[in-house]
């Protein structure tokens, strides 16, 4: 492994990074290729439990409702090191943190408690078209996480009043979740699309509806932001680890300018990826974020795609790790939103501000 | 013949490909008849078979890897796949257009699955190092036996042995050979060789009955000693002991062959002692990559034609085609399909205008006209397997393929190789990234195609290899390969 320079963070980051650090090395990377083989496995839930003891169960939410109060930056360095050993469980904390998002806005303690207890975890469905008719939600959401019997999902559906910011539980009647078990990236976490026909929200919020989503939306960009790092990272330590021992043209691989560059390449990546993230956390507005996590992401797929190339034949099957990261690399760039719909919205955020 | 008795399929590629057209008017008719019915039946296997059936069987080779379905190879012996490399006179249908016809037929039927696809063309792989090293005195037993198989339909396949756990790109280029770190040694015998160390990620060849296998004589001047082997399933010692769980492609095994003291005889030598580079190695790789541009190409396609179904189907009261954003994806993408398939269209051309030649030497159309049993023939078989059957062949070669051809034909196909992988990588990247979170079955096959495209960047050379062997050729002027002469090991400088 090689130290990644330069990147220096101020004593409270760094300590949180180091124990963020020994969780995914200690907890994580021992039991990641069984996490990815099998959803909602013990010992998914044994991680999940520790993760919830270091207060990464509601990670943004204030000390005061039950929650650990923690800056969005603390959370994306907590998810970049989980990203590292397995970004489909950094994914699943991310989408149940995020979904705990709107309930700072409403202020009820009593639901940040039901919904951090650990078992189902909670998830955030953005994708997809639902809409409040009435008191009835319709629709469909499409790439949800998470999805186990009784897991709280927030929605924004849409209604003549506006956004609307809801929860309802996949176990409710007129919820049905469509199950796909091989999605290609980030399989951790059960994936499916719920359609929603007819059913009764479980919890509404009543004001804030446009920040709360703001802030959901933030969070969700960020974090993916920082996953897309723990990937690049993961993918240049692991091609940067085979270049060092594989050996082709009489020589190992490493000596190969190709090779060099396709590193160079990757390590430029991970850096651009962190100074964005840093920045984007500074400010409390969602263009930022979205900057960030097409910069990220984007670099975290090619960084992953380099990987693979670096590896050769061995890249490309499952056994050598590698291949995992460029499929999970994927989903950080197409998901919550498609490239180009990311790119307008940044402008529409600017046009707003002007 | 008129050209509308081609069909709606004739129609299509004569817009696709122009070059076909123009070869048409100018009264190639035959040849280019065969290359459109070929195309039309690779539709008939895609609508009929493939699309049907390959996104359950991508989700059962998740489950169960070492699955094959056999359904597909006899579904590829109905549609006479197996034989498209094997000359017509042996009752293939290799003629003049025989790199064409492989190529089209690759990108056709990528376009449904390119897990089925390479397990056909990793077979044609396989018979390309018998027919290229001219060793007719097997040509009627094996080359008759994939026929035979085909007609009735109990497919009897081939494989192509090359990549070493060691060495992968080591053995693709002759600089890099010199000092591979070689697994696989063959030992000279009485009367033959004994094979012994392990070959890896070979397509097809936990299937294969008959597996072309290079390796050195003497691991320490690999390059000098490289020859080629005919090995059969059912020698003694010779198995497929694991196959690899892949990011894409499943439907084809990627198998590690073992060799333990296995005993090939003289005769199982494809050409010469010595000559594995360049008869074993660039000959096919020169005639292979172009198809590998072409697979790239037909799996480009597939995601191309789920994203373009995908963009014209309404959801939420709109189609995504009516935004900007995605027309002028939709432009560039087929940009990208077409500036492949000029690309290993001309390669393929040139490739044929090669190989063309030699299957229609008269000495080659006399012998191949012989029945059967005279070149089966004891006598005539064992002359067909000596130095002197061997040099016949060389000679006639050495006659119509010139070294400078073969050696551009090299380029074109490594250029074809890595700017065909590197499109329909880059194609298939943008177009999930266009669809985004979307559910829809169209999402679920262009995810499949983003990790099919990625392994074109990788076989038959990486990419890294193959710009390497472009600028070698023409900028350089470092790599040249010579075609095998009579008596005389093929060099490559």
């Amino acid at each position: 492994m090689i130290a990644i320079p330069w990147f220096k963070e101020s004593k409270q980051y760094a300590v949180l990074r180091s124990n963020a650090m020994n969780f995914a090395a200690s907890e994580l990377a021992p039991v990641a290729d069984e996490l990815e083989n099998t959803v909602d496995s013990p010992a998914f839930w044994k991680v999940v439990e520790k993760a919830g003891s270091m207060g990464m169960l509601a990670a943004l939410v204030p000390e005061k409702l039950g929650g650990e109060g923690v800056d969005p930056y603390s959370l994306c360095v907590a998810l970049e090191e989980c990203a590292v050993e397995s970004a489909g469980f950094a994914a699943a904390l991310l989408f149940h943190n995020a979904a705990l998002v709107p309930l700072i806005y409403a202020d009820k303690k009593e639901l940040v408690e039901e919904f951090s207890s650990g078992r189902p975890l909670a998830t955030t469905a953005t994708a997809g078209k639902v809409d409040l008719e009435g008191e009835r939600l319709r629709g469909k959401a499409t790439f949800v996480f998470n999805v186990l019997e009784g897991c709280p999902v927030l929605l924004f559906p849409g209604s003549p009043a506006g956004h609307e910011v809801v929860y309802v539980k996949s176990d409710y009647p007129g919820v049905e979740a469509k199950k796909d078990p091989y999605p290609l990236g980030w399989r951790v976490s059960s994936f499916a699309s719920l359609e929603l026909a007819g059913a009764e929200p479980y919890f509404k919020l009543k004001e804030f509806q446009r920040e709360a989503k703001l802030s959901t939306e933030r969070a969700l960009y960020l974090g993916l932001a920082a996953i897309s790092v723990g990937i690049a990272r993961k993918s240049f330590e692991k091609a940067y680890a085979y270049a060092r021992q594989r050996y082709q043209g009489g020589k190992i691989i490493i000596e190969h300018q190709a090779m060099r560059m396709m590193l160079a390449r990757m390590l430029c990546g991970i850096e651009e990826g962190k100074a964005a993230i840093r920045r984007a956390c500074e400010v409390e507005e969602l263009a930022p974020a979205l900057i960030a996590w097409r910069r990220a992401s984007n670099n975290a797929c090619q960084a992953a795609m380099d990987g693979v190339q670096i590896h050769g034949g061995y890249g490309y099957m499952r056994d050598y790790g590698m291949e995992r990261l460029m499929r999970d690399a994927k989903y950080c760039q197409m998901f919550p939103a498609s490239e180009e719909e990311g790119l307008l919205r940044i402008l529409e955020m600017v046009e707003e501000r002007c | 013949m008129f050209h509308k008795d081609l069909g709606e399929t004739g129609k299509r590629l004569f817009r696709d490909f122009p070059v076909l057209r123009m070869l048409w008017e100018s009264g190639r008719k035959k040849g280019i008849a065969e290359l459109v019915e070929t195309v039309r039946r690779a539709e008939e296997f895609k609508r009929n078979y493939a699309l049907p059936y390959a996104l359950e069987l991508d989700k059962r080779m998740e489950e169960e890897p070492e699955y094959f379905d056999w359904e597909i190879m006899r579904q590829a012996c109905r549609y006479r796949f197996l034989s498209i490399f094997i000359p017509k006179q042996l009752g293939g249908s290799a003629g003049e257009f025989m790199v064409t016809n492989t190529s089209l037929l690759m990108d056709e039927l990528c376009s449904g699955c390119s897990g089925m696809a390479l397990a056909i063309g990793a077979h044609s792989l396989g018979v390309a190092p018998l027919v290229t090293s001219g060793a007719m005195g097997h040509w009627d037993r094996i080359l008759g036996e994939i026929v035979e198989g085909e007609r009735k339909m109990e497919p009897v396949t081939m494989a192509y042995a090359i990549t070493e756990p060691s060495a992968g790109t080591d053995v693709e280029e002759p600089e890099f050979l010199e000092v591979a770190k070689l697994s696989l040694e063959a030992r000279k015998v009485q009367g033959g060789y004994v094979l012994n160390g392990r070959k890896c990620f070979i397509s097809g060849g936990s299937e294969a009955k008959y597996v072309t296998v290079c390796a050195a004589l003497d691991k320490s001047r690999p390059l000098e000693t490289w020859t080629t082997f005919l090995v059969e399933r059912g020698m003694k010692g010779f198995s497929s002991p694991r196959v690899e769980l892949k990011m894409g492609q499943r439907a084809s095994h990627a198998a590690e062959l073992l060799f333990e003291d296995v005993f090939v005889p003289d005769s199982h030598v494809l050409g010469y002692e010595g000559d594995g580079m360049a008869n074993g190695i660039l000959m096919i790789m020169a005639a292979s990559r172009g198809p590998v541009g072409a697979i790239a190409t037909g799996i480009a396609r597939s995601a191309f034609e789920h994203f373009l179904r995908w963009a014209k189907t309404r959801r939420n009261g709109k189609r995504p085609i009516d935004e900007d954003r995605i027309r002028m994806n939709l432009a560039d993408f087929w940009g990208m399909i077409q500036e492949n398939r000029g690309l290993y269209m001309s390669n393929a051309m040139l490739g044929d205008s090669i190989f063309g030649k030699v299957l229609a030497a008269p000495v080659m159309v006399l012998t191949l006209s012989l029945p059967s049993f005279v070149r089966t023939n004891k006598v005539m078989n064992d002359f067909l397997n000596s130095r002197y059957g061997k040099a016949m062949v060389n000679a006639i070669m050495r006659y119509y393929i010139k070294d400078e051809d073969i050696t551009q034909l090299l380029e074109t196909a490594s250029l074809a190789k890595f700017s065909c992988s590197d499109n329909a990588m880059e194609l298939c990247s943008r177009a999930l990234n266009l669809m985004g979170p979307d559910d829809s079955e169209e999402r679920r096959w262009v995810e499949k195609a983003y990790r099919d495209a990625k392994l074109t960047q990788i076989y038959e050379g990486t990419n890294q290899l193959n710009r390497l062997v472009v600028n070698n050729v023409r900028f350089e002027e470092t790599l040249k390969v010579e075609v095998p002469r009579p008596f005389k090991k093929g060099v490559v400088s």
